[in-house]
């Protein structure tokens, strides 16, 4: 994604001035994605050079307001209708070490296993301390940083369910005849 | 204060070549108002260890102490008073009764222990309305959804003050967000006072407690007590 769907996302809303975006833009975010004001800029000037916004005067403060097009409502359009591709991720860090560790001699893949499932736990426990002292969301729209912080939850709840299955197809290789379930 | 305490709790089965050790040399202590949940693969001696915290089960070496008595001291008959007052235990698998109501579910170790029905049923109540449900008292099990089950079945662990809640996949099969309200729950009861014990082999549901406890091959991994040995990603 790119800011630049973003902040065509939030034009639909109405006419907007360049803090105001910002501002919305973290809010919806759940702040996992700060923006600075200069980066805000600069991509209303390339939509407006594309002609998916223009200038819409300046409000009573002086300040420049922007309105969203046909053409950047289409824009939008097709970005919410089109699925997000992941891509490979074939630098992902934690995978390539895993890799190495089963494959370097003297490296405990086990121990390298289990200090990272300890880690990604720890932050799994502090996203939800925060989703658990966040307020239960009331109206439409209250949601949003909620669903931003779950995402980052399922995402490393995924990476310990990962690090589980690779711990288990260690072990059944190194003892193909595990003893059975207590 | 500490409510539950084990030290040194090996657990075998079987012996000779048959041998298996469930749990070797645990030393685990849970103090009032703390939510502690263990996690570990299959056979990692998780269910044991919450048999032998809740009693029943007893360890083949060391010591099981619930509210400071050990329990190892008790005969049948205070043992099984210690688990009607002293522990609580919530399932995968909820065992509500189906031709009790709610209500009645919740009265019923109230009720073993002798306590008369018109102040086990106001305490019910009580504890119903704790977890939200003061509206489907009258109702039974299967008039319930399954996330207001679950909830039954807590409100029956708590009942009667009891001060160790032992909890074994509370979540079932509920979907994400209902097993999330009974989380929110443990965690509610937690703050108010209860010792919690749950054990999970699901990460997002660990994440609730105030510390998490990994067991491999019966034995509690000291390392995981670490701190983060990276930033964060």
């Amino acid at each position: 994604m790119s800011i630049r769907h973003g902040l065509l996302a939030l034009l639909t809303r109405g006419p907007r001035y360049g803090y105001q975006l910002r501002a919305e833009f973290e809010r919806s975010t759940g702040s996992t994605w700060p923006l600075n004001i200069g980066q805000v800029y600069t991509t209303l000037s390339r939509l407006e050079r594309d002609a998916l916004v223009v200038p819409d005067g300046a409000d009573g403060e002086g300040r420049h307001v922007y309105r969203i097009t046909d053409a950047g409502a289409a824009n939008v359009a097709a970005w919410f209708a089109a699925p997000v591709a992941r891509g490979a991720r074939p630098r992902d860090e934690l995978a390539i070490k895993v890799a190495l560790a089963v494959t370097t001699p003297g490296v405990d893949a086990t121990a390298v296993l289990r200090a990272q499932r300890a880690a990604t736990v720890r932050t799994l426990r502090d996203l939800t301390r925060l989703k658990a002292d966040a307020p239960p969301p009331v109206a439409p729209g209250e949601h949003a940083e909620l669903l931003v912080l779950e995402s980052l939850i399922f995402q490393s709840e995924a990476e310990v369910r990962w690090l589980d299955h690779c711990e288990a197809s260690i072990a059944r290789v190194d003892t193909p005849s595990k003893e059975s379930d207590r | 204060m500490n409510v539950l305490e084990m030290a040194g709790v090996t657990r075998d089965h079987g012996t000779g070549a048959a041998l298996v050790r469930a749990l070797r040399g645990v030393d685990l202590t849970v103090a009032e108002g703390e939510f502690v949940a263990v996690m570990g693969p299959s056979g990692s001696g998780k269910s044991t260890l919450l048999r032998l915290a809740g009693g029943l089960d007893r360890p083949t070496e060391g010591t099981v102490r619930v509210a400071g008595t050990d329990l190892a001291a008790l005969d049948g008959r205070r043992l099984a008073a210690v688990r009607r007052r002293d522990a609580g235990y919530v399932f995968q698998d909820l065992n509500l009764i189906a031709t009790l109501t709610a209500a009645e579910n919740v009265m019923l170790p109230l009720e073993l222990d002798g306590v008369r029905t018109r102040r086990a049923r106001a305490e019910a109540l009580a504890v119903l309305e704790r977890v939200g449900l003061a509206d489907v008292a009258g109702r039974f099990p299967d008039d319930l959804s399954g996330g207001q089950r679950q909830r039954v079945a807590i409100a029956r662990a708590l009942v009667g003050e009891r001060r160790l809640v032992l909890a074994d996949e509370p979540t079932g099969a509920l979907d994400s967000v209902t097993g999330d309200d009974v989380l929110r729950l443990l965690r509610a009861r937690c703050a108010d006072g209860a010792a919690c014990l749950m054990v999970t082999h699901d990460a997002r549901h660990a994440a609730w407690a105030d510390r998490v406890i990994f067991l491999y091959d019966g034995r509690i991994d000291a390392s995981a007590a670490a701190p983060l040995p990276e930033a964060a990603r």
